[in-house]
């Protein structure tokens, strides 16, 4: 199979953020300090040079950059300074861009304005159809209860309907990817018992994220704070989900909300605003090698979801002190921020909380299989690929 | 003669001031009319026609860094007009060289020049300072010393300033020169006794250069010479001195690997072949003459006098060469090779002296053997001549070069001296395995490539992929690192590494090129004239670089190039032109030369 060369794609990455790729003079320092390439994912460098020789058909069917997490130990060590670490960055947003069909991941990704204005747009578009529903249905003076400004099961409504349309899109996208690589990307075939066998890995890697752990295990540090901070913060982001998808009348509802309820939002409030705050502020002073260069998508997935952690709970204390009129406003500049935040989830480095897992689920899965195939063919090989 | 001048520039982050050129301009005799056209006019011929005209030209100057580029306009121009095209002169700012520090004045002598009608190249010729025939070379390595006997051949008196006790420098601590495997010490220390013996040449050796003053031709050099306690004419080198001296002190020349007296001879090729005292380690002239002082006593000769004091010497001399050289890189910034750390984690220098027969082990390549110090009750490693000699060695290319961290240069004898350690290894010690990593092998010179093809062919696993790490694992050394032709990455145990560490500046380099006054790259090297028109003479006139301390080369390149220089030195000698360049040339004298050229 020939393999199609796009000259312009290390261009074209950079607009994703690889510019110093074509200073890489393929030493390996990068694989061989990388925590997480092993005989058959070998990376960075090989991406780095699949990049370099413009090879976009191959790179759109490889997991490499999924096997990344970004702890910037290639790039302190890189001779050349061609930043790996950012190169896989890119590449996963690159990949983002590639898995979702409708091309709006790729127009975010490359352009800043696009992004910002679709956000600011529906945000607005929000604002106003939330206030004018408020004023017709209910009373600005109620938070709760039947005449509320804003019914909680208006909302309720809302959220299902406006999740199953993105979950659609999550899905589509994630049947690409399965395609893409696995199918166009490995030339063995997988036996359906290998999907059945690897299936905990999803559960696994989504609630742990343990192989963000192994990227300081090199370093000798015995606890790794950006994953501890990345941890909690997708756990409170996922508690929040679920308690607004599901429980979204019992949150808003009454003076007596259950103790469980409460529980678990005052919880991920908390991961929430501290792994918010941990990441801007490292964005800002840049103190490790990963937050030196950010993308301007980085930039908007922290800085919203800060917003509406902020929005959130200021809402929430308002509605408990009694000023249920500040409360009903701020709910509605809190919807203005969520409701662009969830339609860039399909489009955004947000999705990466689907394709993680997913690509640790494949990845294990082509491995094993390559283990399989090896066995039966060669016992003595180390590795073909 | 009515003369026009138009500037019309190309580039626009020109270093030259057009505003105060074309001031000076306007006062130049005959001129009429100047006009600053500014950064790629669009020139109306029409109009340039009718300025002519009007102002009745009948010479024409374009000046400009590219200047040529307009010329057919103004060709048209002066046509149309009715003045002669023949009488269109150029004065190029990028083609004459006005672009460095002194541009503007460089600037208004090409100007200058074009209004009088005379080439530039005819009037801008370096030189013109008489030249005393004495040659101050400053650094006694293999660059020094060739340069050193070249023109002390020719019968020119040479004063060689080495700062260390002996004069052989780096070439005299290899035990082999790649690619013939030569023996480094039977090519050099032939030339260091001639130089020794030489009656044109006088040596200084534990000496520095103070200060440089004058001007091409005519330099007054202050030189300090540093005691050395032994007199040179009557040391016999009998050895009986450093026999009773307490002290012991790591050896410099060895690279650390062993220990020498405070009283010592660096070895034992020493030119000058006398011993000498390390002030700084003695404890008689550390107490002040209180203590110690055996090795007078036993001296046959009566020859060691450890109350002799600093000399200053004050010489004049007409052109200097600097051959100052190298040193390593400090690897122990570079932490993940482990060097310091691990023992048998070894610079090439450090290999450089054990394999060499002259070595502490007497060539044989060992392994660190750890012994108990008897002073402080320490462990420590040394190289034992009884020690076991390594299985399996890594050899790392790159370290430290090539490397925006470190060196962005590539240091250029590595991969070379590399191989031949390869070789050494193999040659040495029978079945050693030698893994080399590298990233890119040049091997540019003459048999350099079959050189690396015969170390491929011996049985080296040449391994392409750098190494990011040296770690230690149940006492022995892990070696990791990433097999880019096999496509996998690889973790060998070795016994020994040794790293080809990159090249810096000498230390004394920086400080020297403030002296004389003369520039430095961004690496720290020092700067030539012009890398291919003239690779030997810096921006001071009279003042010539050789060897390492211009940039990295190998032996056969410095030597060439000391050979060089001593030809430019010889050359100011007998020309009869004098020394200088172009920026010690004044605006009036440029002026004045110009005028007294006839162009027919």
């Amino acid at each position: 199979m020939a393999i199609r060369v796009n000259p312009g794609f290390i261009d074209e990455l950079d607009r994703y953020g690889a510019e110093d790729v074509q200073l890489c003079y393929q030493c390996g320092d990068c694989s061989t300090v990388c925590p997480h390439a092993d005989e058959y994912y070998k990376f960075p460098r090989k991406s780095l040079r699949q990049l370099q020789m413009g090879l976009e058909q191959k790179i759109e069917t490889t997991l490499e950059p999924w096997l990344c997490y970004y702890c910037g130990q290639c790039s302190e060590q890189c001779p050349r300074e061609a930043d790996p670490g950012e190169t896989m960055m890119s590449l996963r947003r690159w990949l983002i861009g590639v898995y979702d069909f409708t091309g709006i991941a790729r127009q975010f990704f490359k352009s800043k304005t696009s992004e910002i204005l679709t956000i600011v747009i529906i945000g607005l578009l929000t604002g106003g159809f939330f206030l004018f529903y408020g004023f017709q249905h209910g009373n600005i003076h109620i938070y709760d209860g039947k005449d509320a400004f804003l019914n909680s099961s208006f909302i309720h409504h809302f959220d299902l309907s406006f999740g199953l349309i993105l979950l659609v899109f999550l899905l589509i996208n994630s049947v690409r990817m399965w395609y893409f690589t696995m199918i166009k990307g490995t030339p063995l075939k997988i036996p359906w018992w290998m999907y059945l066998k690897e299936i905990y890995q999803l559960p696994w890697h989504f609630f742990t994220q343990k192989r963000y752990a192994e990227c300081e295990v090199k370093r000798g540090h015995k606890v790794y704070m950006p994953w501890i901070l990345h941890l909690g913060l997708m756990l409170g982001y996922v508690t929040m989900l679920i308690l607004v998808m599901v429980f979204i009348e019992q949150l808003q509802y009454g003076p007596e909300i259950r103790w469980q309820v409460h529980f678990f939002g005052y919880l991920a409030s908390l991961g929430l605003i501290a792994g918010t705050v941990y990441f801007i502020r490292n964005r800002f002073i840049k103190n490790y090698i990963q937050y030196k260069k950010s993308h301007s998508t980085d930039w908007v997935f922290v800085v919203l979801l800060f917003f509406i952690v902020i929005t959130g709970i200021a809402q929430h204390i308002f509605h408990r002190t009694g000023f249920y009129e500040i409360a009903n406003y701020i709910y509605v500049a809190h919807l203005m921020f969520v409701v662009p935040w969830l339609f860039r989830m399909p489009f955004s480095k947000w999705s990466h909380l689907v394709y993680r897992p997913l690509a640790m689920y494949f990845a294990t899965i082509r491995k094993e299989t390559l283990k399989r195939q090896e066995k039966l063919t060669n016992p003595y090989a180390l590795s073909i690929k | 003669m009515r003369i026009g001048i138009f500037f019309c520039q190309i580039d626009n982050g020109l270093k030259i001031n057009i505003d105060s050129v074309a001031k000076y301009a306007a006062n130049l005799q005959e001129v009429e009319i100047v006009q600053i056209l500014g950064v790629k006019p669009r020139i109306n011929i029409d109009q340039l026609a009718e300025t002519i005209k009007v102002n009745q030209l009948n010479r024409i100057v374009i000046a400009g860094d590219i200047p040529g580029y307009f010329k057919p306009l103004f060709t048209k121009a002066a046509a149309t007009a009715g003045c002669n095209p023949e009488e269109i002169w150029l004065a190029s700012f990028n083609e004459h060289g006005a672009s460095g520090e002194d541009a503007n004045e460089r600037a208004k002598a090409i100007i200058a020049c074009a209004t009088m009608g005379v080439p530039f190249s005819l009037v801008a010729v370096g030189g013109g300072n008489p030249v005393n025939h004495t040659t101050l070379v400053i650094g006694g390595g293999i660059a020094g010393i060739q340069a050193s006997l070249e023109i002390a051949n020719a019968g020119k008196l040479v004063y060689l300033v080495e700062q260390n006790g002996t004069i052989g420098g780096h070439m005299a601590m290899f035990d082999k020169t790649f690619p013939t495997l030569d023996c480094a010490a039977c090519i050099l220390t032939p030339k260091m006794v001639s130089v020794g013996q030489h009656e044109k040449i006088k040596l200084l050796t534990n000496s520095k250069v103070v200060s440089v003053s004058g001007k091409p031709g005519t330099y007054r050099v202050k030189i300090r010479q540093r005691p050395r306690y032994v007199d040179i004419e009557s040391c016999i080198a009998c050895g009986l001195c450093s026999e009773v001296c307490p002290v012991k002190v790591p050896s410099e020349f060895d690279e650390g690997i062993s220990l020498r007296k405070a009283i010592y001879i660096p070895f034992p090729q020493a030119v000058p072949n006398s011993y000498l005292v390390d002030g700084e380690n003695c404890t008689y002239i550390q107490s002040g003459g209180q203590k110690c002082g055996v090795c007078i006593k036993k001296c046959p000769k009566e020859c060691i006098h450890l109350d002799e004091e600093e000399k200053t010497i004050d010489i004049e001399v007409g052109n200097i060469i600097i051959a100052t050289g190298y040193e390593l890189l400090d690897i122990r910034k570079i932490e993940q090779y482990g060097y310091g750390i691990y023992p048998n984690v070894l610079t090439s220098l450090e290999f450089e002296r054990l394999t060499n027969a002259s070595g502490s082990t007497g060539g044989r390549i060992v392994m660190k053997s750890k012994r108990i110090n008897k002073k402080t009750q320490e462990e420590e490693w040394y190289f034992s001549p009884e020690g076991i000699p390594p299985r399996n060695v890594a050899l790392i290319h790159c370290v430290g070069s090539r490397n925006k961290k470190y060196n962005r240069y590539c240091s250029r004898v590595c991969c070379m001296y590399s191989l031949k350690f390869a070789h050494l290894l193999r040659e040495k010690i029978p079945n050693v395995n030698v893994y080399e990593f590298y990233i890119d092998m040049r091997a540019f010179g003459k048999g350099y490539e079959e050189f690396a093809d015969r170390i491929r062919q011996e049985g080296t696993f040449i391994v392409r992929g750098h190494t990011a790490s040296v770690s230690m694992k149940d006492g022995e050394l892990i070696v990791k690192g990433e097999d880019i032709f096999h496509d996998r990455l690889v973790e060998f145990k070795v016994d020994m590494v040794i790293l080809a560490v990159g090249l810096v500046p000498a230390k004394g380099t920086e400080e020297l090129s403030r002296i004389l006054g003369i520039s430095r790259d961004r690496d720290g090297w020092l700067s030539e004239l012009d890398y291919n028109g003239n690779p030997t003479d810096t921006d001071r006139g009279g003042i010539y670089v050789a060897g390492m301390c211009q940039a990295p080369k190998d032996i056969p390149d410095t030597v060439a190039q000391a050979s060089a220089v001593a030809a430019g030195v010889l050359r100011s000698h007998t020309s009869g032109l004098g020394v200088g360049n172009l920026s010690s040339i004044s605006l009036t004298e440029f002026e004045k030369r110009a005028k007294n050229i006839k162009i027919k």
